[in-house]
């Protein structure tokens, strides 16, 4: 548990808008995919997926469908709709100004006040 | 947001499938986590455990996802719907009695609104209604209110009023239709060529009228309403040239209107074109409509009614200037109103309708209160129950949403019988003559009527809620559970409000009931005037004389005469008369006459008077009383000397200081020449004629009946038996003279005098109706309420008594609340009815608004009423046995 953080409240939506971005998903896959792109540094909890799945669907940010699985299973991929990227550029835009900010924030020497 | 309601209407609508895939979902999680783990080396058990740890309990994660994708709101409603039928049905006697209170309170409401609804509110019955106005004429200091408009008057004003897009006039009327024998008085409608363009419908089959048809020999024509082309003709549709027997003349149909038409309020069948002779219209026949002719037009678009109205005062007054008669006009404060045609028609029914609207109002305020306070003494003693939950960690949010629910759901069920109560009390109107109301045949129980009831009721829910919930959010749980382990008097908040509400309750109540006191008592005061005549014993009929062979008065002389020779002959028949006009018949038109030797002083306006041309023993029939001279009798027709008998008004008027006998008058608004001279013979008492609360005395003349010969006749007929029997004979005897003739509108004399005062009787009787339902509320609310406090006071008593206070102590306290509660309710309600008694003024008869004697009636019906409620509490309360309560 050493290299993993622990997700800043409200990130897990935009992680989930990134992962199904790149290519739909099922759920188990959102979760692997996010452990994969921050390279094993982020877990998420797997009970809190699911809702916030069906949060991000019943606000329009994804759909989902019913499709097979590679082990040829009945599985359900969800994918990021206009109206979730649009709002996946904003909060990664908002995130990048917020790290930033902080970063510099913290970069500050007692020279500079 | 859009999206948001689709997919959780997608999600309700397949709710099934929704819990079947996201069990699915999540199964195909933990089965994949697990075939990972056994991948990477676990044993199968050992990876399905932790598959299923990870995961975390699949209940909660489902709760969740549903929450997230907004069911979660239908899910608590459902658990809230099933708590709330549940405690209503644990406690059965409140359910029925706020049950009962909502049916009577929204039903009563329901009914008067459908009245409303169909008289007042929904708009008349064709294309752009709102642009249709009615033009009359008025000399109001003639005291002739309402003329309606002349045939002069339309042909001057057709095409020549550019506010007006169409214009024309119409008369009710009834004609004989079918062959000897076999014919059936029909109501008709006599309509100038424009009259279906002007309310914008037009005929389904054949055509409307043209101007050609509007003179007498051409106007054979007749345009039948869907209904009687169906009944009568079978709906044939070749019925287009077709001939039907009207009044003993062939007349050819020429068309078929629209299924449904129907003007106004009438029940004609068949339209006539409305014909006349060039000399009915000419300039002298400008001031002769009579209220039998009624002129509607319909406003171009855009143009206003004001704008109108100057348009026809600019027109009259041009005319004017080459008019003999319009200094005399001038006088009677002639003018030609434009109002708008529905408003016009329900202007008299409207302070009425209003007044019940309100009355029934206030029955709904005083149920309303009843179910608050039952409801907050429900919530007292449930404190406890809604403590623990509190402190279990139910939400603000949540209390307020199971109360809501709650009394919704009450006041829904309550609405849903109240739709019973509405249809029936729609029936009880009928039965009282509701359909004789302008529009009243439009009065339905429908799905608008219906939607109005139950829309009512969720508002009533609302706001029966608002009250408990404060109470419920305002009781602290720790009180609650404290108050109620130690018996002391809780909540002294909802105390007072339980007893303001019995305050407010018991005034509203005053109100009401003094307000159908009042209209009762103006009911009471009406009856009991005399209509100038003894009514009872009388039957009357109406004939309408039709065809070639009445065309000269001498023929409708002698066949009045001939029916009074029959009838008189009948066994039981004391005496019978004719006249071309009864009082209370609904017609009531009248004409002007010159008094010899009366001069017009300057600034006096010309009188109309109700005029009369009577034969037979028409005086001794009607019971009329002869004050001075003689009757007129059968032989005055026939006597070259002319003849009248005057009434005491008219008497009073013009010879205020000598007898009126000998006096000489002429027919009409000038003087004609000598030989048309009437000499009074008779002076008799006056007569009410439309109404028994009229009191303008406008006066009367009686001619023979030889010299004001109409086609339609009334005949009166007195009787030593009840005079049901007499109709019977009065319609064989017509048969007999003439089979083409028919005798209708038969009716006891009496029954015309009750009808006439419908629309004081049935606000009357309903006033007291819901007079009756608020002294049942009362007494349920003060019961109720009295009853809860002493069970809720039981230890303290039990404390008291045990401590040696006496039993009368106990009662004696209760009664003592109670009679505050009644004394503060009776200043309200009566500075509420005094205030109301003044907006009743006009509806009022004979009564002051504000009759002490109402008022002290009402409120003693009122004290005695919640005292008798207050006793079998008090009662108990001081039966108390100490020993045993303070044991519980």
């Amino acid at each position: 548990m050493d290299k993993t953080a622990d997700l800043l409240p409200g990130t897990l939506d935009m992680l989930i808008l990134k992962a199904v971005s790149l290519k739909p998903l099922h759920g188990y896959g959102v979760l692997l995919r996010i452990r994969q792109i921050s390279g094993d540094a982020l877990e998420i909890p797997q009970g809190s997926l699911y809702p916030a799945l069906y949060r991000l669907e019943h606000h329009g940010l994804i759909a989902a469908e019913w499709g097979q699985s590679e082990n040829n299973r009945r599985a359900k991929y969800y994918t990021v709709t206009a109206a979730g990227r649009r709002r996946l550029r904003e909060e990664t835009a908002g995130w990048n100004r917020l790290v930033s900010a902080i970063a510099a924030a913290l970069d500050t020497t007692s020279e500079e006040v | 947001m859009f999206q948001r309601v689709r997919a959780l209407f997608r999600a309700l609508a397949s709710r099934r499938d929704f819990e079947a895939g996201m069990a699915e979902e999540l199964r195909f999680h933990i089965e994949q986590y697990t075939d990972d783990l056994i991948q990477s080396g676990m044993p199968r058990e050992e990876a399905d455990r932790r598959a299923r740890i990870e995961f975390g309990g699949v209940g909660r994660i489902q709760g969740d996802c549903r929450e997230a994708s907004g069911l979660y709101v239908f899910d608590e409603l459902e658990r809230e719907l099933r708590y709330a039928a549940r405690s209503l049905r644990k406690a059965p006697g409140f359910t029925v009695t706020a049950l009962l209170t909502l049916a009577i309170c929204l039903g009563a409401n329901l009914t008067i609104f459908a009245v409303s609804d169909a008289i007042l509110l929904r708009p008349l019955p064709f294309p752009d209604a709102g642009r249709l106005v009615t033009v009359f004429n008025t000399y109001p200091r003639a005291g002739v209110e309402r003329d309606g408009a002349s045939i002069t008057n339309y042909y001057e004003r057709r095409g020549r009023i550019p506010a007006f897009s169409s214009l024309s006039i119409y008369r009710f009327g009834t004609a004989i239709i079918g062959e000897t024998g076999s014919a059936e008085r029909e109501r008709i409608t006599q309509v100038s060529p424009e009259f279906f363009a002007t309310v914008g419908a037009s005929p389904e089959m054949g055509r409307t009228f043209t101007d050609a048809e509007t003179t007498y020999q051409t106007d054979y024509v007749v345009v039948l309403t869907d209904e009687y082309w169906r009944q009568h003709f079978n709906a044939d549709p070749g019925v287009i040239g077709r001939k039907i027997r009207v009044d003993t003349f062939p007349r050819t149909v020429i068309g078929v209107l629209p299924p449904g038409f129907r003007f106004l309020s009438s029940q004609s069948q068949l339209y006539f074109p409305l014909a006349s002779r060039p000399e009915d219209r000419s300039p002298q026949q400008r001031h002769s409509g009579g209220n039998v002719i009624q002129m509607i037009a319909r406003l171009k678009p855009g143009v206003t009614i004001d704008q109108a109205q100057s348009q026809i005062d600019a027109q009259n007054t041009t005319l004017e200037k080459d008019d003999g008669q319009a200094k005399m006009m001038a006088d009677a404060g002639f003018r030609s109103l434009v109002v708008p045609l529905h408003a016009d028609q329900v202007a008299a029914i409207r302070p009425t309708l209003v007044l019940l609207q309100a009355g029934v109002f206030t029955l709904l305020l005083i149920g309303t209160v009843n179910l608050v306070n039952l409801l907050l003494i429900r919530a007292s003693t449930r404190s406890k129950e809604l403590a623990v939950r509190q402190a279990l960690g139910a939400s603000r949010r949540f209390i307020v949403t199971e109360v809501v629910v709650e009394t919704t759901l009450l006041t829904l069920m309550g609405g849903t019988l109240g739709l019973a109560v509405g249809a029936a009390g729609i029936r009880l109107l009928a039965a009282l003559g509701a359909s004789r109301l302008p529009f009243g045949a439009y009065i339905t129980f429908d799905t608008r009527s219906a939607m109005f009831g139950l829309i009512a009721a969720i508002v009533l829910g609302f706001v029966l809620a608002a009250p408990i919930a404060w109470f419920n959010l305002r009781f602290h749980p720790a009180n609650a559970l404290q108050s109620e382990t130690r018996g002391v008097t809780a909540g002294r908040a909802a105390q007072a409000l339980r007893h303001s509400f019995i305050v407010a309750q018991i005034g509203l109540a005053i109100v009401l009931l003094a307000g159908a006191g009042l209209l009762g008592l103006s009911l009471k005061r009406a009856m009991a005037l005399s209509p100038g005549f003894q009514s009872d014993h009388v039957i009357t009929g109406q004939i309408s004389l039709v065809g070639n062979k009445y065309r000269s008065p001498a023929a409708g002389l002698a066949f009045t005469e001939r029916l009074v020779d029959e009838l008189g002959h009948q066994p039981g028949v004391l005496s019978v008369g004719a006249a071309n006009n009864i009082p209370f018949s609904g017609a009531n038109g009248k004409s002007a006459a010159t008094v010899e030797g009366h001069v017009l002083q300057p600034g006096e306006p010309p009188r109309g008077h109700y005029s009369f041309g009577v034969g037979g023993e028409y005086f001794r029939a009607m019971g009329l009383a002869l004050r001075a001279g003689r009757f007129l009798t059968g032989a005055d027709s026939h006597r070259k000397a002319r003849v009248c008998v005057v009434d005491e008004d008219f008497a009073r008027y013009y010879w205020p200081h000598s007898s009126a006998l000998g006096h000489r008058l002429f027919q009409g608004a000038t003087r004609g020449p000598d030989a048309e001279v009437f000499t009074v013979v008779g002076v008799i008492g006056s007569v009410k004629q439309a109404d028994l609360t009229d009191d303008a005395a406008q006066g009367a003349v009686y001619y023979p009946y030889i010299y004001r010969p109409e086609s339609n006749i009334f005949v009166a007929v007195r009787g030593g038996v009840q005079p049901e029997s007499l109709g019977m004979a009065l319609q064989r005897a017509a048969r007999r003279i003439d089979p083409d003739l028919a005798v209708n509108d038969i009716r006891p004399m009496d029954d015309r005098i009750a009808a006439s005062l419908v629309t004081r009787r049935s606000p009357a009787l309903l006033g007291g109706i819901f007079s009756g339902i608020a002294l049942l509320l009362i007494a349920i609310g003060t019961y109720g309420v009295l009853s809860y406090a002493v069970t809720q006071r039981r230890r303290e008593i039990a404390v008291r008594m045990a401590l040696g206070a006496r039993p009368e102590q106990i009662r004696g306290q209760f009664l003592s609340l109670a009679v505050r509660l009644l004394a503060g309710g009776t200043i309200v309600g009566v500075a509420g009815a005094w205030l109301t008694g003044r907006a009743m003024q006009a509806l009022l008869f004979q009564v002051p608004a504000h009759s002490p004697a109402i008022l002290a009636g009402s409120a003693g019906i009122i004290a005695v009423v919640s005292l008798a409620a207050c006793l079998l509490p008090a009662h108990q309360a001081a039966r108390i046995s100490p020993t045993q309560a303070l044991a519980d």
